[in-house]
């Protein structure tokens, strides 16, 4: 095995170091430690060491020899090999040994990338705040994301094509966010719900349009999310769960504070089962006041469900 | 004996730390095994083969020079591994998640060196922008709560046990504040039930000092376990889910969970608090149907003409 990482480094050091690119009878003939005599050993053990170059992520290029037609002739390119400067000073190194110690993920990525970099500096976090799932799938989507590359995956058992302007992690789930090239429309998907792998197209497909935000087309809340004719609500909460409703929707909400305690605060529905949904946490403690259609939709609701009574 | 190390491994630690120490002469044996988190033992090991690689045809001229003298390494003649190697897709999105993340935690400097090592690795990846996590949520007193546990102070909170669906007053031990599945929670004693418990930062209604302290625990720096755990006591409930519901098979712990043959489940779940099953029942209406045991058959009836009474004659 010494003879292999010493061979690796060689193999690497001359594709890196080549101008033109060269055959796999001139990189057998000269790399050292040698490759196998043998014709087909050579070439098995020539592509398991490409491979583990690949896995590194070692950009091999595979081209044509000069002059020799079809014959396939390899090198690394210097600017698809060398990461440019980040010129990140001592300070900022140990601001992002920092953050993959607090900021828990899956796999060493974080850490080989940190020594790429320049290596592990400073105490890092004491204790995790968080972790995050990051899977294959994200991980393909990002490069989408920043390479300009169309992606297409399978997604509810649709067919969904996009150009990926950016990937977002909001309420503990991954959402892949853009332009649906199908429904010429923004949209997000959550990533873990892709079914597959996503397909990447060239790169350089095409530009978001200046000034997106990523965050913009993951909408926070479902219930300011639905198609439902736009109405304001008026929901009576108990002094109980007064304090907890006014934080959630903030101060501006409330059009009434009650001597009980009680609250009265005014909402826009245009999804009214997330609305009702969101009333019925509350259990005892709310009322739906106004408009009356929607407190008709709640007693209707309340009155079908009271009535399922079993008949055992 | 320990496992021998993968040549993949050795060969990624190679090709990141030649070109340090070729921008840095003279560094130290101990900061480079430090850095690249080895030992120094297994660095020496590194530094002995670099002097057989280079190119062909492997005369003096053409093999990499290594000098460790006093201590300290210099390396020439490996000008192709100037650069390091552009970092993957992977390696890239997990720096970029975990510094983003905790930028995002209520009271990071949004113009400290995380924020400014962050812009440059974006620069780089060509993803300025592009990434973004949201950490949020934490109400009103996440700063208050993680400035208790850093400081082991006792405090009192008002606390919203939302399963239960009543409001509690308790004196904690704050241990630990932490994010998981987009919420913030608090691992704490909890001199009520003198155990330990699990307490979302968003229902914590107010903190209160009382001007003691505690011994921390000792912890390993890991995460608490999260992992919903039924007790055996907890009463098993087997509901029966209409396809518009399935999507609660994904989001609820359940013991067991049955594919019916017209798209929706059989599940079982283990219920600790009536009001948390009395929500999931109201607002699935119609889409579930409590099938044992038989005196929770009604569950939803009752709740609904509970709540029904509100509205009067409608």
């Amino acid at each position: 095995m010494p003879d292999r990482l010493e061979r690796l480094v060689n193999l690497t050091a001359t594709l890196l170091d080549t101008r033109r690119p060269i055959t796999l009878d001139e990189i057998t003939s000269r790399i050292e430690p040698g490759y196998p005599d043998d014709k087909i050993a050579r070439r098995r053990q020539f592509e398991r060491d490409k491979e583990t170059l690949r896995e590194l992520g070692i950009p091999i290029s595979v081209e044509t020899a000069d002059g020799f037609g079809s014959e396939q002739a390899y090198r690394i390119h210097a600017r698809d090999y060398y990461l440019p400067d980040l010129g990140l000073s001592d300070a900022e190194l140990a601001a992002l040994h920092v953050a993959i110690t607090a900021v828990r993920l899956e796999g060493d990525d974080a850490r080989d990338a940190l020594r790429k970099l320049g290596g592990v500096t400073g105490e890092g976090a004491e204790a995790a705040v968080t972790e995050l799932p990051v899977t294959p799938a994200l991980t393909q989507l990002f490069e989408a994301v920043s390479a300009h590359r169309p992606v297409e995956f399978r997604y509810r058992g649709e067919r969904r094509s996009l150009h990926p302007y950016g990937v977002v992690l909001r309420w503990g789930h991954w959402y892949v966010v853009g332009h649906d090239l199908v429904r010429d429309a923004p949209r997000a998907f959550r990533v873990d719900r892709i079914e597959g792998d996503p397909e990447l197209g060239p790169p350089a497909s095409f530009t978001p349009p200046p000034g997106t935000d990523p965050r913009d087309f993951v909408r926070d809340d479902p219930l300011a999310y639905g198609e439902d004719q736009p109405l304001d609500a008026r929901v009576l909460v108990d002094a109980p769960r007064a304090p907890w409703v006014v934080e959630q929707l903030g101060a501006e909400s409330v059009v009434d504070r009650r001597a009980d305690g009680s609250v009265v605060v005014t909402m826009p529905v245009v999804n009214r089962a997330a609305f009702r949904t969101w009333v019925l946490t509350l259990l005892d403690h709310a009322e739906v006041l106004a408009p009356p259609e929607l407190r008709a939709d709640m007693v209707e609701w309340l009155d079908t469900l009271a009535a399922a009574q079993s008949h055992a | 004996m320990s496992p021998r190390p993968l040549v993949g491994p050795r060969l990624q630690r190679v090709l990141a730390l030649v070109p340090y120490v070729l921008t840095h002469p003279h560094v130290t044996v101990s900061e480079l095994a430090a850095r690249f988190e080895v030992s120094e033992r297994e660095l020496e090991r590194e530094l002995e083969l670099l002097p057989m690689c280079g190119l062909p045809p492997y005369t003096a001229d053409r093999l990499i020079d290594v000098a460790v003298v006093d201590g300290e390494v210099t390396i020439r003649l490996a000008e192709y591994f100037e650069r390091p190697l552009r970092l993957t897709p992977a390696e890239g999105l997990a720096l970029l998640a975990a510094g983003r993340a905790l930028l995002a935690v209520p009271g990071s400097d949004p113009d400290g060196p995380l924020a400014h090592a962050l812009d440059k690795l974006e620069g780089a990846l060509g993803a300025r922008g592009r990434l973004a996590v949201d950490v949020g949520g934490g109400g009103d007193h996440l700063e208050r709560l993680t400035a208790a546990a850093a400081d082991h102070e006792r405090v009192e909170i008002d606390y919203y046990s939302f399963a239960r669906d009543e409001m509690t007053t308790r004196r904690v031990d704050p241990w630990r504040v932490f994010h998981a599945f987009g919420a913030w929670y608090l691992a704490a004693w909890c001199h009520a039930v003198d155990d330990e418990r699990l307490f979302r930062v968003d229902r914590v209604r107010a903190v209160r000092p009382t001007g003691e302290r505690f011994d921390p625990p000792l912890h390993d720096g890991e995460l608490p376990e999260l992992v919903y755990s039924a007790r055996p006591e907890d009463p098993r409930v087997t509901v029966v889910l209409g396809p518009a519901a399935a999507w609660v098979v994904e989001s609820v712990p359940h013991e067991a969970a049955e594919q019916l043959p017209d798209g929706g489940w059989r599940v079982v779940l283990a219920v600790s608090e009536p009001a948390w099953l009395e929500r999931l029942l109201l607002a699935l209406g119609d889409d579930a149907v409590v099938e044992a045991p038989p005196d929770l058959r009604d569950l939803a009836a009752g709740a609904a003409a509970r709540l029904r009474s509100r509205y009067g004659a409608g």
